[in-house]
């Protein structure tokens, strides 16, 4: 019998952070699994089964990188540290802020950033300032050309198509852009692409309240964050004669509620008062909403998120004190240092302006066109944008063609592609695309091309359609390129795709 | 008053609840029959209660009866008197280790179990006497805070200016712990004379029982003793530290104050000092006996023992069943403020109420999470995490502005904390620096 000194207390709660690692772990593992079944349903078995061998993908790469770097630094017990380092938690929500066209391999890479960048050279876990998960993110998604596996592209999705024209939609095209996703009902429902874990609304804010009744992480941050976006983007959205569906739209598209609860409630990279994490949620949705409309990003939820991880020293530092006595200083900080997020916030709102209203803002991207006179009709003015070289890889738009007839050097072929709503819309009553492209074999260059049908629904990408537009790929050849149709470009990538064919068909003669 | 705070309890979105509920165990001990400690043929009579120090009326070989006083205070402030808790013949003055760990005076008493007794005290009636004249009483009777501080009640009541409740304090929140619940069932008229003695002392209109709203039994024979009195019965949630003095003013009157109670017009004092204080005017005795908790899951028979002052605590846990397990904390008091004493011969004093043994197992630990569970339910309000920070590279400046000294070593960021860190630890070391660095 040995009596033993400890100090006091020597009582200690149930409560431990493996067990809040793992329900963590659960919540991510019911937000995987919806997204499995969805992409099951929506795609196609192999979809599906893409999810889960990305999940596997990156936590085989997480532990890895742990073991290795803690077997290189020489640690008295790589079991204890494999198992206070969470490193698993971090693989499920990078893989849950990617897009299903992630490649295997930046995958692995992009967990082994994360892993290592994110967290290890910090010290481990609880020294990192970053968020792992969105540093990782940030570090290697879409600067790294083996990034996306095309051959499972989805489309669009919302905050791609929102990004093209600015985050700023007019109130009389919204409902005709939102209507490509189903509207914000199966927004809420997650049944559109996205990123793999942004897919459904409901399920997130079920984990979130889970979390929150199991004090696994506090409820100010999301509630705090959430509702500064949508009070935020509604004032914007009334200044710019939107209404309250642009601010919903805003919560559900990417990655506000997923980023909301289970990012900004990292507590190693946010605050540790209550009043500093308020001021820290309310910074994160303001810097979210100022990146979405200014910065020229898919979303801006990953770097609002990795800027506001900059500033939790100096928060923490801010709110310094004693929580009874400086309750008065405390609310003041908050108030005083939420207002100027938000100011700044409307002012960038102010200053944006549509990027389609005073051209075709509808038919961006292939927005159907409810407004009919806001669609530019065929023939109308064609304004080209960006160039597309005709090597472009077109695999999602899944171009085929069959020679049609022959003359000396002459071939005609008759193509069909997917269009807009086929690529972005799997179970959409749209049709194929079929054009009629003449290729002369000698020079190997386009003769002509004329639409034969055009699938997708009357007055969408129109103008990608019209004579001017496809006078363009005249006299093009493979190592040529031509312009995207600014407003329809994913309409000009799939008569793009026709011409690809039919040129490589005619090289293979 | 009270019933009105009661729903408005929760504060600022901007704070924590400041405060937890613990699973208080309190079932292994509270309704078991309490075992009179058959008493030791040898007794050590601390001559220090907590800083109260007394140099001895006695010397070896001396005759002494239970309640005779042995002991004279050397000082007028920390002014508590030592009586005789047995009777038997004083075998000398001995160096023995103390709860605090370090060796002190003690009288040695061999025990002659004869319980021959003297009455320390006349007969007194709070009812006739005059305000000055319960103080002296309360001076002379050797009353302290039992609640574990040991301060000298009287002078609590010196000067009381502007106070309009007075208030007991029965809650007893740390966890194990039910030697009050066991003290107060067992002698609600005790508790009734001694609290309405204190209540004419501190010069309330009213006063004010707090009772945790679980202890129904409790509950109901607090209203058979106070209703018709100006005192009535406040019940408060299960949550630690309900029984910290400023939680507990918090929660009954809605008001924070900054060094003393008196600041928000309150008097406390412990549910087990009224008893001890009506039996010394009732039955003349001093406090001889305690009412202490034996419990944790490593002592083989938790339960609530009368024992002597000056039984070693070796003896209580030899009559408990012994320990239970091969590596165990001894904790004097309960597990959350009570200090591990790696050596069972310390004496149990006046102002003990429990020892607690629990089996020793080493958490496991992780890094520090930055969850702010700590700062959430830091009673003081303060931010333990970022005093943990601070302290370890001795970042001054900081250290100031997070009000360390505020700590009360409540012990509840260690508790909370799920990383399971020694964060109160850690804000102790950040005062003993900021003590040396003034
Ligand atoms: S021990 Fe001190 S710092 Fe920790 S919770 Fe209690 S008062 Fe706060
Ligand atoms: S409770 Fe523990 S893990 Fe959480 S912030 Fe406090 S010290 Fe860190």
């Amino acid at each position: 019998m040995k009596l033993t000194f400890k100090p006091s207390p020597n009582y200690r709660n149930e409560k431990s952070t493996t067990g809040i690692m793992k329900d963590l772990g659960l919540c991510l593992c019911a937000v995987l699994l919806y997204a499995v079944i969805y992409y099951c349903a929506a795609f196609g078995a192999q979809y599906g089964l893409r999810v889960i061998l990305l999940a596997c993908d990156a936590v085989v790469a997480a532990l890895a990188t742990d073991a290795v770097f803690y077997k290189f630094a020489k640690s008295k017990d790589i079991m204890k540290d494999l198992k206070s380092s969470y490193s698993i938690i971090t693989a499920l929500i990078l893989v849950l802020i990617s897009r299903i066209d992630t490649s295997y391999f930046a995958m692995a890479v992009c967990t082994i950033m994360a892993v290592y960048f994110g967290k290890l050279v910090f010290g481990g876990f609880g020294q990192n300032i970053f968020n792992p998960a969105a540093f990782g993110a940030a570090l290697i998604m879409g600067n790294f050309a083996a990034s996306y596996n095309v051959d499972f592209a989805t489309g669009a999705t919302p905050t791609q198509a929102a990004s093209s024209i600015g985050w700023m939609i007019p109130s009389g095209n919204f409902a005709s852009f939102i209507s490509q996703y189903g509207g914000l009902g199966r927004m809420f429902l997650g049944q559109y692409p996205s990123t793999i874990g942004s897919t459904c609304a409901l399920l997130i804010l079920c984990c979130g309240a889970f979390l929150i009744w199991q004090r696994d992480i506090d409820w100010q941050t999301p509630v705090f964050y959430i509702c500064t976006v949508f009070v935020e983007a509604l004032c914007i959205g009334l200044m710019h004669g939107a209404g309250i569906e642009y601010a919903l739209f805003n919560v559900l598209a990417g990655g506000v509620l997923f980023g909301g609860v289970f990012m900004a409630t990292d507590p190693v990279t946010t605050p540790v008062t209550i009043p500093g994490r308020i001021l820290w949620a309310i910074g994160a949705a303001s810097l979210t909403l100022i990146i979405r409309l200014k910065a020229n990003f898919a979303d801006g939820v990953l770097f609002a998120i990795l800027l506001m991880n900059m500033l939790t020293p100096a928060i923490d530092k801010l709110f310094d004190g004693n929580q009874i006595k400086d309750a008065a200083k405390f609310r003041r900080n908050v108030l005083i240092g939420g207002a100027a997020f938000a100011a700044l916030t409307l002012l960038v709102g102010t200053s944006v302006k549509p990027k389609g209203e005073t051209a075709a803002a509808p038919a961006s991207s292939g927005v159907p066109a409810a407004s009919g006179e806001a669609a530019a009709p065929a023939g109308g003015d064609v304004n080209f944008g960006e160039a597309l070289p005709m090597t472009y890889n077109f695999n999602a738009n899944k171009a085929s063609c069959v020679i049609d007839g022959e003359e000396n050097n002459t071939v005609r072929y008759a193509c069909e592609a997917k269009g807009f709503g086929l690529v972005t819309n799997a179970d959409g009553d749209y049709e194929m695309n079929q054009a009629m492209v003449v290729v002369d074999k000698s020079t190997g260059k386009i003769k002509s091309i004329s639409m034969i049908n055009f699938g997708d629904t009357a007055g969408v990408g129109d103008m990608a359609t019209s004579d001017e537009a496809l006078a363009q790929f005249e006299g093009k050849g493979l190592e040529d390129e031509v312009n995207l149709v600014t407003g329809a470009t994913f309409t000009t990538r799939s008569v793009a795709s026709m011409a690809q064919a039919a040129l490589n068909a005619a090289q293979e003669d | 008053m009270f019933q009105e705070r009661k729903g408005k309890e929760h504060m600022s979105i901007l704070t924590g609840p400041m405060r937890f509920h613990l699973d208080g165990h309190k079932e292994l001990t509270a309704h078991k029959d309490v075992l009179v400690l058959e008493e030791p043929d040898d007794l050590y009579i601390p001559l220090v209660n907590g800083r109260a120090a007394c140099s001895p009326l006695v010397k070896e070989g001396d005759e002494v009866k239970v309640g005779q006083r042995i002991g004279e205070p050397t000082d007028g402030f920390w002014y508590v008197p030592i009586f005789s808790p047995v009777s038997g013949t004083v075998v000398g003055i001995e160096k023995r280790m103390t709860a605090a760990l370090k060796p002190g005076d003690h009288i040695h008493i061999r025990n002659d179990h004869k319980h021959s007794a003297t009455r320390a005290f006349r007969e007194f009636d709070y009812e006739t006497a005059t305000r000055e004249e319960i103080l002296d009483f309360v001076k002379s009777a050797g009353m302290a805070g039992l609640g574990g501080a040991g301060f000298p009640t009287f002078n609590k009541y010196t000067k009381p200016e502007g106070i309009e409740l007075f208030i007991i304090n029965a809650v007893e929140c740390e966890p194990y712990l039910t030697a009050d619940y066991a003290n107060s069932m067992a002698n609600p008229e005790l508790m009734r004379d001694g609290a309405l003695a204190l209540l004419k002392l501190s010069t309330a209109p009213k006063g004010l029982i707090a009772v945790k709203e679980d202890k129904k039994d409790l509950i109901e024979v607090l209203h058979k003793q106070f209703d018709g009195t100006p005192i009535e019965v406040a019940e408060v949630p299960d949550i630690y530290p309900a029984g910290w003095e400023r939680t507990l003013i918090y929660m009954l009157t809605g008001k924070r104050y900054d060094r003393l109670p008196a600041e928000a017009g309150c008097i406390l004092n412990n549910v087990s000092t009224c008893i001890a204080l009506g039996n010394a005017m009732k039955n003349g005795m001093p406090i001889t006996a305690k009412y202490l908790t034996v419990s944790g899951d490593g002592v083989k028979e938790p339960q609530n023992v009368i024992v002597p002052v000056g039984t070693p605590a070796s003896e209580v846990i030899r009559q408990c069943g012994g320990y239970v397990g091969e590596d165990c904390l001894l904790i004097a008091g309960g597990p959350m403020m009570g200090r591990t004493i790696p050596n069972d011969q310390f004496v149990i004093g006046i102002a003990n109420n429990g020892l607690t043994v629990l089996q020793h197992r080493e958490p496991f630990s992780v890094k520090c999470l930055r969850c702010g569970k700590c700062t959430e339910t830091c009673p003081s309000g303060l931010v333990p995490v970022r005093i943990n920070a601070c302290e370890k590279i001795k970042d001054i400046d900081s250290l100031k502005k997070l009000s360390v000294m505020d700590c009360i070593e409540c012990g509840l960021c260690t508790y909370i904390c799920p990383s399971k860190l020694d964060v109160t630890e850690g804000v102790r070391r950040a005062k003993r620096y900021m003590a040396l660095v003034k």
